[in-house]
C-alpha cells in the first residue's frame, strides 16, 4: 500500500505534471494502449465520450489547452487572444506555417468553417452558439468572435478535447458527418479496424510549439512512430493484459487491482483525485422538486461510507464535499457545511418535517456500467430508508440510463461520475437543460455574475458563491473524489497521468 | 428431392420474415437511444434531439420498417450510425475471426467429443463412461466467460504461451490472427463438446444393440470395425445433427466467447451494438445469423435425404 500512498501523492503533486525530460528521448517504436472500448465515433466534435477525446486528441487540435494547472494556454492560436474591455470580441492570432494532415495550410477560413461545424454540431458548441453573434475571417491567420454578451468559459470551452472545438478543412467542415479524419495533430489516422484496433503514425510535417511541454500544452514531440489503441472492453481482460504485459498502456483499471497489476509485468498509475460521482437531483418533477426533501436526501446520506463500499480502501478515494478537491485553483469550503461524511440524521427528521414528502419512493436511477454507482446507490438506499424515506432502485443497462434520464418524468435521482472540469460552468448541473433541469434565480445570478467575469481572480471568488448555491439548493450530491487507476509497461516513459492519457511526449525505452 | 428442397426454401424464407419483422420490432421498443449514446454524459435533450434527426430516427416506427425492408429487398443492410460503413461491410470485416473460431472450435468440440461419446457408449457403465459423464456435466454447465479468464489466466498469464486478448495488429500475418485463436477456440471447443459427446452416447447405444451389429459380429469382424464401420456410420445421422445446430449456435455462442477475448467478430460487434443501440447493425447481424442457423438446418435436412432414403418431407 505504500507504493499505492507514493503514486498518489506524486500524482496528486503534479496535476498533469512535466515530464522528466532529464532523461535522454529514444524516437522510434510502437505502443499498444488498451482501451475501455471501441469510441462510438472518431469525430470529437459529436461526442462527448472520454474515449473518443483520449483518441482523437492526437489527431486533431484546438485553438487553445490547458497547462499543467489547468489554465488556458494556446495551441493552435499563436498567443493568448485579445479580448476587447467589454468582453465580447476575441481576436484571435493563429500560428503560421500549421499544415493539415493532407499537406494543405490551416487558415482563418478553416478555423472559421471548424467553428461554424462545432456551434452549429456539437453539444457544447450548440450551448455556445446562444452567446455567439459572429465568427469572423479578418485575415489569412486572423478570427474574430464577437459575442452577445461576455462569456468567460469560451477559452476553456476552445480548449476541451470532447465535444471538441478542432480545426479541421474547411470543406471537410462543411459537412456535420465527417467521413475523412484529416487534422493537425501530431499523429495521423493511420488504420482503423473497427474493434480490433485504431493505428495512429507519426505526422511527419506536424509543427510543433517551441515551448517546453507543459500539460497538454506546450510542445508536442512525436517519439513513437506509432500508436495503437486496442479496445478491450471485458475489464478482467484488461487486468490481465495488464499483468502478462502485453501492452504498453492500459487505461481503466478497477482500484481492487491496484496490487494485482502491481505484481505484473506492467506498474499501476494513479491519477488521484480522477474524478467525483454524484447523485444528480430531478428538481424539475416528482418529489425532489421540493427543496426540503433533496436537503434531507443530502442530510441523510453517508458518503464515507458510499464511498468505502465503493472503493474498498481509503487509498482510492477521499471524503470532500467541495467540487473542486485542494491543488484546483478553484478548490473553496464556501458552502460545504451541509456535506457530513456520516450524514446528519437529527436534521434529516427536521427537513423531512418540513418537506411535502408524502412517503412515495424515491426512484434511483443507476446501472451497473460503472459497478461502483451500483454500489453506492445500494448504500444510499439503506442510508434513506434508515431516515424514514421510502427507495426504489431502477437498475438499468447504461444506454437505458442515458436516454431515460432525459425523461422528467422517469427518475429522481440519477448516479453518474464526472472528471474534474477544467472550467466549473461547464459542469453538467450548471446547463438549465441538462438533465436534472436546475433552474432558480439564486443560480442564475451567482453563475451568470460567474460567467460574465473575465479576471480569473475575480472568478474564483465568485466561484465560491455558486457552490454556495449548489449547496443551497442541492440540485446535486457530490458524494467525494476518487482515484483512477491505469497500468503502464516499465519500458514506457514521458507519460504523465491525467484524465484523457495522451502519448505525444512520450518514447520506450531502449 | 426437389420437391422437398423447394418446400423447406418457401418455409426459411417464411422463418426469415418472421425473424426480421420480430427483431426490427423489439429493437425498437427496447429503452435506449444511439443518439444519447453518441453524444455522451453532457448532452441535453434538445442535442439528442437534433442528432435523432440528423441520423433519420425521428420517422414513425413504421415508416422505418418500411425503410428497412425496401433496403434488405435491394440487398441493403443500411448504415452503422457508429461506424460510419455499411452493416454489410462491417459484418464482412469480422466475418474472418468469427469463421475460424468457428471452424476451431467445432474441430476442437468433434475431436474430444466423438471418440469419448463412442467409448463411453461401448464401455457403458463402466469407470471411464462414469467419469466422462462428469466431464461432460461440468462442461456443459461451466459459463464459457469464466473458463476463458481461467485460460488466460494460466496459459497467457501464467504461462505467458498465448496473447491475453486480441487478434493481432496492423501487421500481423495470418498465422498470427489464428494463433490469437487457440484459446478462445478451445474454450468453446470444450463448452461445445459436451453436447455432441452426450448425443454421440446416447446414439451409439441405440444402434449397438441392433441387430444388423450383431449380425457384424457373428460374422467375425473385429470389435474396432463393427464399432466404427457398422455403429458408428448409423449411429452418425443424429449427431451429425447435433453438429450442425452446435456450428449454427457457436456463431452466436461466441458472443461472449469474443468479448472475453476482445477478438473482433460477429460476436463482438453485436454486443457493442446492442450496449450502443447501433439499430441497423443489430437488425442485419441477427438477419445473417438467423439465416445461417436456417440454411444449416435447411442443409441437416437436405443431408437426410442423401443419407436415409426413408426420410420424407
Amino acid at each position: 500500500m505504500k507504493s499505492i500512498l507514493k503514486a498518489a501523492a506524486i500524482a496528486a503533486l503534479a496535476g498533469i505534471s512535466l515530464p522528466n525530460f532529464a532523461m535522454a528521448q529514444t524516437e522510434g517504436g510502437a505502443i499498444d494502449v488498451a482501451t475501455i472500448g471501441e469510441p462510438p465515433t472518431l469525430d470529437p466534435m459529436t461526442s462527448t465520450a472520454d474515449l473518443v477525446g483520449i483518441i482523437t486528441q492526437h489527431m486533431f487540435e484546438t485553438l487553445y489547452t490547458f497547462d499543467a494547472n489547468w489554465a488556458v494556454v494556446p495551441l493552435l492560436a499563436a498567443d493568448m487572444p485579445e479580448i476587447s474591455e467589454d468582453g465580447t470580441v476575441y481576436t484571435i492570432t493563429l500560428r503560421d506555417g500549421v499544415t493539415f494532415h493532407d499537406g494543405s495550410d490551416m487558415t482563418a477560413e478553416d478555423v472559421v468553417a471548424s467553428l461554424e461545424r462545432w456551434l452549429r454540431i456539437a453539444s457544447r458548441g450548440m450551448q455556445t452558439a446562444e452567446s455567439v453573434e459572429s465568427v469572423e475571417a479578418v485575415d489569412d491567420l486572423t478570427v474574430e468572435i464577437t459575442l452577445n454578451g461576455p462569456y468567460a468559459p469560451l477559452l476553456a470551452l476552445l480548449s476541451l478535447n470532447n465535444s471538441a472545438a478542432i480545426v479541421i478543412p474547411s470543406e471537410i467542415a462543411s459537412a456535420d458527418v465527417m467521413e475523412d479524419f484529416i487534422g493537425t495533430g501530431p499523429y495521423q489516422l493511420g488504420e482503423r479496424r473497427p474493434d480490433q484496433f485504431t493505428q495512429l503514425t507519426r505526422f511527419e510535417d506536424y509543427a510543433s510549439r517551441d515551448e517546453e511541454p507543459n500539460g497538454y500544452g506546450g510542445g508536442r514531440h512525436q517519439y513513437l512512430d506509432e500508436i495503437r489503441f486496442v479496445p478491450v472492453p471485458d475489464p478482467n481482460t484488461r487486468i490481465e493484459g495488464a499483468v502478462a504485459g502485453q501492452f504498453d498502456y492500459v487505461d481503466s483499471i478497477a482500484v481492487e487491482a491496484y496490487d494485482r497489476i502491481a505484481s505484473g509485468n506492467t506498474e499501476p498509475v494513479m491519477l488521484a483525485p480522477f474524478g467525483w460521482p454524484v447523485f444528480v437531483m430531478n428538481t424539475s418533477e416528482g418529489v425532489n422538486a421540493d427543496i426540503n426533501l433533496r436537503k434531507a436526501i443530502q442530510a441523510a446520506l453517508a458518503p464515507q461510507d458510499m464511498l468505502l463500499a465503493a472503493f474498498g480502501s481509503e487509498d482510492f478515494f477521499s471524503v470532500d464535499g467541495a467540487m473542486y478537491p485542494e491543488g484546483y485553483v478553484w478548490h473553496t469550503e464556501a458552502g460545504t457545511e451541509p456535506y457530513k461524511p456520516m450524514g446528519d440524521m437529527e436534521l434529516v427528521a427536521q427537513l423531512l418535517e418540513e418537506s411535502d414528502y408524502d412517503g412515495s419512493p424515491i426512484r434511483i436511477l443507476t446501472s451497473r456500467q460503472y459497478e461502483f454507482h451500483y454500489t453506492m446507490a445500494q448504500v444510499a438506499e439503506a442510508y434513506l430508508e434508515a431516515a424514514g424515506m421510502d427507495v426504489q432502485l431502477d437498475v438499468v443497462e447504461w444506454a437505458t440510463l442515458t436516454q431515460q434520464r432525459t425523461d422528467p418524468a422517469a427518475w429522481d435521482i440519477y448516479i453518474t461520475h464526472s472528471p474534474f472540469l477544467p472550467e466549473p460552468s461547464l459542469t453538467g448541473i450548471m446547463s438549465d437543460t441538462s438533465p436534472g433541469w436546475w433552474v432558480s434565480d439564486a443560480k442564475h445570478e451567482a453563475l451568470g455574475a460567474f460567467n460574465a467575469e473575465a479576471d480569473p481572480d475575480a472568478r474564483v471568488e465568485l466561484w465560491a458563491a455558486v457552490q454556495e448555491v449548489v449547496y443551497e439548493e442541492v440540485p446535486a450530491f457530490k458524494v467525494g473524489n476518487f482515484n483512477a487507476v491505469a497500468a503502464q509497461s516499465p519500458a514506457l516513459e514521458g507519460v504523465t497521468p491525467a484524465p484523457w492519457p495522451y502519448f505525444w511526449n512520450a518514447y520506450l525505452e531502449e | 428431392m426437389l420437391r422437398a428442397a423447394l418446400n423447406r426454401l418457401i418455409g426459411m424464407l417464411t422463418v426469415m420474415a418472421i425473424v426480421v419483422t420480430i427483431v426490427f420490432i423489439i429493437v425498437r421498443v427496447t429503452p435506449g437511444d444511439p443518439a444519447a449514446v453518441m453524444l455522451g454524459p453532457d448532452a441535453n435533450a434538445a442535442d439528442i434531439q437534433a442528432l435523432r434527426q440528423r441520423l433519420g430516427l425521428d420517422g414513425s416506427i413504421i415508416q422505418q420498417f418500411i425503410s428497412y425492408i425496401g433496403g434488405i429487398l435491394r440487398g441493403d443492410l443500411g448504415q452503422s450510425i457508429f461506424l460510419g460503413q455499411p452493416v454489410t461491410t462491417a459484418l464482412w470485416m469480422r466475418a474472418e475471426p468469427t469463421f475460424f473460431l468457428t471452424i476451431f472450435s467445432l474441430s476442437i468440440a468433434t475431436i474430444i467429443a466423438l471418440p469419448i461419446g463412442v467409448a463411453s457408449a461401448y464401455w457403458r457403465g463402466s469407470v471411464f463412461d462414469q467419469v466422462m459423464t462428469a466431464v461432460a456435466m461440468f462442461a456443459a454447465s461451466v459459463p464459457s466467460f469464466w473458463l476463458g479468464l481461467i485460460f488466460i489466466q494460466t496459459f497467457a498469464v501464467g504461462l505467458g504461451w498465448f496473447p491475453t486478448s486480441g487478434y493481432g495488429g496492423p501487421y500481423s500475418s495470418l498465422g498470427d490472427r489464428l494463433y490469437h485463436l487457440i484459446l478462445p477456440a478451445t474454450t468453446l471447443g470444450i463448452v461445445s463438446s459436451a453436447l455432441i459427446m452426450r448425443f454421440t452416447r446416447a446414439s451409439m447405444l441405440d444402434v449397438l444393440n441392433d441387430d444388423y451389429v450383431r449380425t457384424a459380429r457373428s460374422k467375425g469382424m473385429s470389435e474396432w470395425r463393427v464399432v466404427v464401420r457398422h455403429a458408428l456410420k448409423n449411429a452418425l445421422i443424429p449427431i451429425l445433427t447435433v453438429v450442425g445446430l452446435t456450428a449454427a449456435l457457436l456463431i452466436s455462442g461466441a458472443i461472449v466467447t469474443e468479448t472475453v477475448f476482445a477478438l473482433p467478430g460477429v460476436g463482438n460487434l453485436i454486443v457493442s451494438a446492442v450496449l450502443r443501440r447501433d439499430y441497423p447493425v443489430i437488425q442485419g447481424a441477427l438477419l445473417i445469423v438467423a439465416g445461417l442457423y436456417v440454411l444449416v438446418n435447411f442443409l441437416i435436412d437436405m443431408l437426410y435425404l442423401l443419407v436415409d432414403p426413408r426420410v420424407r418431407y
